[in-house]
């Protein structure tokens, strides 16, 4: 009896609370948007700074009006790492609060979790990450860097600036760095490197204990040829690692390292006197020389009153997304999600790195690459900026994925498009 | 590409006009504000062909990033920070050339490979400076990127050298930059020997990356040399590993010996031991903020100052945890791991609101940095520390146990509370500061572990399983069990992890232990008579 | 006497959960497929999910309490038996998705398409079988609770040292799921499913129908282990928890109690991650994280250890609340969720569901069950005095 009442009631409860609380604050005026990052748990040290741009984004443009004359509201969720809770969330964002569009993620399981929920209840993530490749779904965008645009061009450059002819490809064992040094390590042997100068190396998440692995790179750098380490190391284990570079001496000038995954954020807990020269490529750099940049910079730091706060290219990414949508819908006049996919194909939005970002028909966007070297006040020297890249989401460099082409636009709409075979739908049946 | 070299020789060839000399360096240096990566290269390679000592400081200050370029006329100067503006040096003179602001100047960009030469470069011009370390530190760098360039440099400065180390030194970087010249092949042999007797990977590097441009007759001294090199080193490895392991024990040790209090001796299953260590880390932080600010001096210092601080900060909390707390939970020892639990989300979260969720800089003190060689082990200072500083934690703490009052009582108390409150201790007492010295140790583990791991909320929790493992492997309330326990798992992971790889190394020391445990179901050093029962 | 007491009143109270549970799975469904999306009654198909994954929680948190609650067998390692079983309903859904993946390849999931696998690994044959992944749900847990459990108490290992090794347990399985080379999908997990025994799982009916089937699978598993509880075993069971060599010296194989209660809550475990994939949408190693395993153990204390009810309540409540508090308070959730695991502690010891039954039981129960802990309390010290010797 008692727990009759008690049961249902606990479920009700919990239920009608989240439902009720955000209602209470819908004005009806307002057009919503859902921000789904991680401010508690192990990835809160990197989405936090997302969830704050984001609001910075928003505070900015209702100071300018708004979107189609609303004012825009974000509603903050906490999915606190746990890759089931972001589904759950990003299915109360779009069928409870009605949200019009997402920004959020920042790992691809997180993504993965949620690719299904965008795609059945038809709503649109916007993703600010860089990422392995081999997706495109028909509702999310992805305006952080496909493999093309950030490991190969850093290859390159290490090749044929540094003259590098020997490499380590050492990353945390997951699927992004598992994907990447997959499609580095066939992009090397394409451009003639022997399987016997490619050394790759897995190691847990959060490793801390990097002594025997430098030990190894430094052994496998002392064969006489030029030696890189392409380093896919997720962000946590960097710290540690970078340490113990410096101590057993590794300079940049003798064995560089290049990152795909250390940004400003991850330089501001480390001193990165004994790490100058070590080189990251990204699509944006906090020390980019533009004016648009230098504007958003100071907008970050009058947002967060803190005039230390470091900016990054997942940074750049959300900007890049936030702007896009926003443009979007003022083209559609509505924010109705068809109408979004259809009318944000094609649209280019100002990139902080000084150029415009187009969102191609692959739902990747176009962005310059850039390749920097770390100083001693952690911040980048860009060495290197390539002309804009059009994000390539099926690598070439994959034997089963090279065929493929993904198109949103009618008539073709499809994200998986054969070429050889000529039919939507990976190999075709 | 034959344009490109064109350009060069044109290039050159318009500076030669323009100047007095080709090898003016003050034009050469003016040249750099000019040039890309690559012409700055060839630039370089001319300056440091000039010998002439006056370009070391412009030198030094591209490598620092100090050497600017006025946009108004292309001027080079050497900069310091002045307020907003910056101050000019003259590059060759050192004289003060007034100052300028940031915007009228543009800071000379330097790579990778500019760096090598700059530092090949520099190693040359300053083989022959007054200062017996800098002659030391300059023939070290011509052997790490030796060039036929400096050799006559480096036969000139061994010529006049006379000190023992500096021109053992130079012999190996004379022997470098022989096997890169084009000496006869008989000076080239004895170059082999050299550097071979030099030992190490850094030799074989050498060796290696020089026996592509060598004589065909020289292939198997090299050969033999490097051979000689590995086989030593093959040796050198089992040892290397072995302080690998015990460096990874330390580690393991300092994250563990707190627990080995209030789990070990205490029996409260502490989940937020973690977060005192990080309160620990984070203790240092405050510390080195303090210091950076105010007393920049002293910042080798810091460590010193933060064990303390630490000490009194995360006690503090420990003490406050035991009476708002665990006190209520004696004898219920799973449900101090709820509380403990929550006590840890509500210290992680308060700690991400106060400092923020990324991480902190803490930075190194100078004798924490760096490596030296002992035989043919390489140990960095940083790890020879921590195990020095594990081992005198282990021991004061154990001599606190045995030797002292409170050891005394707090053993009496964990042994038979009903006849230790008889005897007339106050075992709420002793049981507050069993727990406050516990959570203390913790934080002081804080401040090692802050030196070789990221300082964010969430490095407690990376420890706590591993510290867990650590203390019930050695065996439950036995500190001498911690201590071999923590050795022994650093060890064995070290050993595992070059043959099947950090992950299933990691994996297969997590099944060992559950595989011992059935052994021995108390662990290493099991506890004798009442052992806490859980 | 005084157990007997409680039992009866315990059978009423599982007889009502149960009676709930069926309601719900009738009327939750009815309430989502048969009311207009604007009626009062309605229940979008996002509550349905959501009171879906509660109820898997609720079933971990049952077999835990079986095992914690009448075997005082502190198991930190539950979620590793939970996740085994979504594991295997994960393969069997992703086996489902056939040439609907992105890459079209009929027998390869895509992920072992882009890191370029050539064919199945040998587990993962037999998954694409509805039947066959059934039974993998209860083998697989099942089979390792009995490995582990068959070392682990012939060996003697009790108490916090079990419970750290259970945590080593899912630890490692969380280190080895990580792996891509596992061919588990490495962190990503299983996901993007398409169907489950040809109906879709996106459909509103398929939704309502897994709902439905946790809250009788977790009626099923009440009943089941009431029975055991209530049985002569189940004293047995609860003789062990309280006085382990006592029962040894009656002559009972406690190891081999032990062992079965653990196999069967582990399979328990096994069916609600079973139930949890399917509905959720995705299966990752971070369900092997040693944190979930915690959260199990702070759901069934909060609700009340050895009480089968509630720890279902708990969960509930818990999750409801982690719902509801990472909505409306992001950054302060933590704080609330902290504060409640040591207000349980400290001030309600025995749970919600125990604290009721200690005020319904009466003054005169209560007393006799301070006695009755008492001389538990001196057989305890009896013991110790015994072992020391």
């Amino acid at each position: 009896m008692n727990f009759k009442a008690r049961l249902g009631g606990a479920m009700l409860a919990a239920i009608m609370s989240t439902t009720s609380f955000h209602g209470a604050f819908a004005a009806e005026d307002t057009i919503k948007i859902g921000v789904l990052h991680s401010l508690s748990g192990t990835m809160a040290i990197s989405e936090t700074t997302l969830k704050d741009v984001m609001l910075m984004l928003v505070e900015e443009q209702n100071k300018k009006g708004g979107v189609l004359g609303k004012k825009l509201e974000a509603v903050v969720v906490d999915p606190a790492s746990d890759w089931p809770l972001f589904a759950e969330k990003a299915r109360q964002l779009i069928s409870q609060d009605k949200v019009a569009a997402v920004f959020g993620c920042w790992t691809s399981s997180s993504r993965k979790s949620v690719l299904p929920v965008f795609e059945e209840l038809n709503s649109i993530l916007f993703y600010p990450v860089q990422y392995e490749g081999e997706e495109s779904s028909r509702n999310i965008f992805y305006t952080g860097a496909a493999p093309n645009q950030q490991a190969i061009p850093a290859v390159d450059y290490l090749a044929e600036k540094e003259g590098v002819q020997r490499w380590v490809l050492a990353g945390t064992d997951y699927v992004y760095p598992q994907t990447t040094n997959k499609i580095l390590k066939a992009y090397l042997m394409s451009k003639g490197v022997k399987a016997e100068d490619i050394m790759i190396n897995y190691t847990p998440f959060g490793h801390s204990d990097w002594q025997t692995i430098v030990t190894d790179i430094k052994k496998f750098g002392s064969a006489g040829k030029k030696t890189a380490v392409v380093s896919t190391i997720n962000g946590d284990a960097n710290v540690p690692f970078y340490k113990e570079l410096a101590n057993q001496g590794i300079k940049a000038e003798d064995i560089p390292v290049v990152a795909f995954s250390v940004g400003e954020e991850e330089l501001a807990g480390l001193d990165t006197t004994p790490l100058v020269g070590h080189l990251a490529a990204w699509n944006y750099f906090q020390s980019v020389d533009a004016p648009v940049n230098a504007e958003f910079i100071k907008e970050w730091h009058a947002f967060t009153k803190n005039d230390k706060r470091v900016t990054n290219d997942p940074m750049e990414a959300a900007y890049i997304g936030f702007n896009a949508w926003v443009k979007a819908v003022e083209a559609a006049g509505t924010t109705d999600t068809d109408k979004v996919l259809d009318s944000i194909i094609g649209v280019s939005v100002p990139n902080l790195s000084g150029g415009t970002s187009t969102v191609m028909p692959n739902h990747h966007i176009t962005k310059p690459v850039l390749i920097g070297e770390i100083q001693s006040n952690g911040q980048f020297e860009i060495v290197q900026q390539t002309p804009s890249v059009v994000g390539d989401e099926w690598s070439d460099y994959l034997p089963d994925s090279k065929n493929l082409i993904s198109d949103w636009r009618k008539p073709m709409s499809c994200g998986n498009f054969n070429v050889a075979t000529g039919k939507c739908g990976g190999k075709g049946s | 590409m034959l344009r490109f070299f064109l350009s060069i020789l044109l290039m050159i060839l318009a500076l030669a006009t323009q100047s007095v000399a080709q090898s003016d360096p003050k034009a050469l240096i003016d040249a750099l504000g000019k040039a890309d990566f690559k012409q700055a290269e060839d630039l370089l390679g001319q300056i440091a062909a000039s010998a002439d000592p006056r370009v070391v400081p412009a030198l030094e200050a591209f490598n620092d990033g100090d050497l600017y370029v006025r946009k108004s006329d292309g001027a080079v100067f050497i900069t310091r920070a002045s307020g907003a503006n910056l101050a000019l040096i003259d590059p060759l003179s050192g004289a003060a050339a007034g100052e300028a602001p940031k915007g009228a100047m543009t800071k000379l960009k330097i790579n990778n490979s500019l760096r090598r030469v700059l530092r090949s470069a520099l190693g040359g011009l300053t083989l022959l400076s007054p200062d017996r370390n800098v002659r030391l530190s300059a023939a070290d760098a011509v052997l790490r990127s030796p060039s036929a360039e400096n050799l006559e440099l480096v036969e000139a400065a061994l010529a006049k050298e006379t000190d023992r180390e500096v021109k053992a030194r130079m012999e190996e970087a004379r022997a470098a930059s022989v096997l890169s010249s084009d000496r006869p092949v008989d000076q080239k042999r004895a170059a082999i020997e050299t550097i071979g007797s030099i030992g190490g990977r850094d030799a074989i590097s050498i060796l290696m990356s020089a026996s592509a441009s060598l004589d065909a007759s020289l292939k198997p001294d090299v050969d033999r040399a490097i051979s000689k090199i590995q086989s030593s080193l093959a040796f050198w490895d089992l040892g290397q590993n072995v302080w690998y392991g015990i460096s990874l024990g330390s580690v393991l040790l300092l994250a563990a010996i707190g627990l080995a209090i209030t789990f070990g001796v205490m029996g409260i299953i502490n989940m937020a031991h973690g977060e005192m260590v990080m309160i620990g880390a984070y203790a240092t932080f405050m510390v080195q903020e303090v210091i950076r600010t105010s007393a920049p001096q002293l910042f080798d210092w810091s460590l010193a100052i933060a064990v303390p601080v630490a000490f009194l900060v995360t006690g503090a909390i420990g003490l406050v945890i035991e009476r708002g707390v665990i006190r209520f939970l004696y004898g219920r020892p799973l449900e101090t791991l709820l509380a403990t639990w929550g006590v840890s989300l509500i210290l992680q979260q308060t700690v991400r609101s106060i400092f923020g969720p990324t991480n902190r800089e803490v930075g190194n003190p100078s004798w924490m940095s760096g490596s030296f060689a002992l035989g043919g082990l390489s140990i960095t200072w940083n790890r020879l520390w921590i195990v020095a500083f594990s081992l005198s934690i282990f021991f004061g703490l154990l001599i606190l146990m045995k030797r002292s009052a409170f050891g005394l009582q707090m053993r009496a108390v964990t042994q038979n509370r009903r006849m230790a409150s008889s005897m007339g201790i106050r075992t709420a007492w002793v049981d507050a500061f069993t727990f406050a010295l516990g959570s203390g140790i913790a934080g002081i583990a804080g401040v090692a572990l802050s030196q070789i791991d990221n300082v964010s909320p969430n490095l407690g929790q990376s420890y706590i399983i591993d510290s867990f493992m650590v203390v019930v492997f050695g065996g439950v309330g036995n500190l001498w069990g911690t201590l071999v326990g923590a050795l022994s798992l650093g060890v064995l992971n070290k050993f595992l992890e070059p043959s099947v790889g950090a992950v299933l190394g990691k994996i297969l020391v997590l099944v060992l232990i559950i595989l011992f445990i059935q052994k021995r179901p108390r662990g290493l050093f099991a506890l004798k008579g009442r052992a806490i029962e859980a | 006497m005084i157990s007997s007491f409680f039992l009866r009143a315990l059978e009423g109270r599982i007889l009502a959960a149960v009676a709930v549970l069926l309601a719900v799975a009738l009327l939750v469904p009815a309430a989502n497929l048969l009311t207009a999306p604007d009626s009062a009654l309605h229940i979008p198909t996002y509550a349905v999910s959501l009171m879906g994954k509660y109820l898997c929680y609720a079933l971990l948190a049952l077999a835990l309490d079986l095992v914690w609650g009448y075997c005082g067998i502190l198991s930190l390692g539950h979620g590793a038996f939970f996740a085994l079983g979504g594991y295997a309903m994960g393969m069997y859904l992703m086996r489902q998705i056939g040439s609907r993946g992105v890459y079209g390849n009929p027998d390869l999931p895509d992920f072992m398409v882009f890191l370029n696998w050539k064919e199945l690994p040998w587990f993962w044959h037999g998954m694409d079988m509805f039947w066959f992944a059934v039974l993998m749900v209860l083998v697989v847990p099942g089979l390792l609770a009995f490995i582990f459990g068959w070392f682990a108490f012939r060996s003697r290992v009790n108490g916090v040292y079990l419970s750290i090794i259970t945590q080593a347990m899912t630890y490692a399985l969380l280190l080895a799921f990580f792996r891509n080379d596992m061919g588990f999908g490495g962190n990503n997990g299983l996901t993007d499913y398409k169907e489950i025994l040809g109906f879709s799982v996106q459909a509103d009916g398929t939704r309502a129908v897994l709902f439905a089937l946790s809250a009788i699978m977790l009626s099923l598993c009440l009943v089941i282990s009431s029975g055991i509880v209530r049985s002569k075993f189940g004293k047995v069971l609860v003789g062990v928890r309280d006085a382990e060599s006592r029962v040894r010296f009656l002559g009972f194989r406690v190891e081999n109690i032990k062992l079965f209660t653990f196999v069967v809550s582990a399979m328990m475990a096994g069916i609600a991650g079973a139930l949890f994939v399917p509905q959720v949408g995705i299966i990752n190693p971070g369900e092997f994280a040693p944190a979930n395993s915690i959260e199990v153990v702070v759901w069934t204390a909060v609700g009340g250890r050895g009480t089968l009810i509630g720890p279902i309540i708990g969960a509930i409540l818990v999750n409801g609340g982690k719902s509801f508090f990472t909505g409306a308070f992001p950054e302060a959730w933590l704080y609330a969720l902290g504060a409640l695991f040591i207000g349980v502690t400290l001030f309600l010891p025995k749970g919600i569901v125990g604290t009721i039954q200690h005020r319904f039981a009466g003054r005169r129960a209560a007393k006799a069950a301070d006695e009755a802990e008492k001389s538990a309390a001196d057989t305890a010290v009896a013991n110790q005095i015994q072992a020391a010797e």
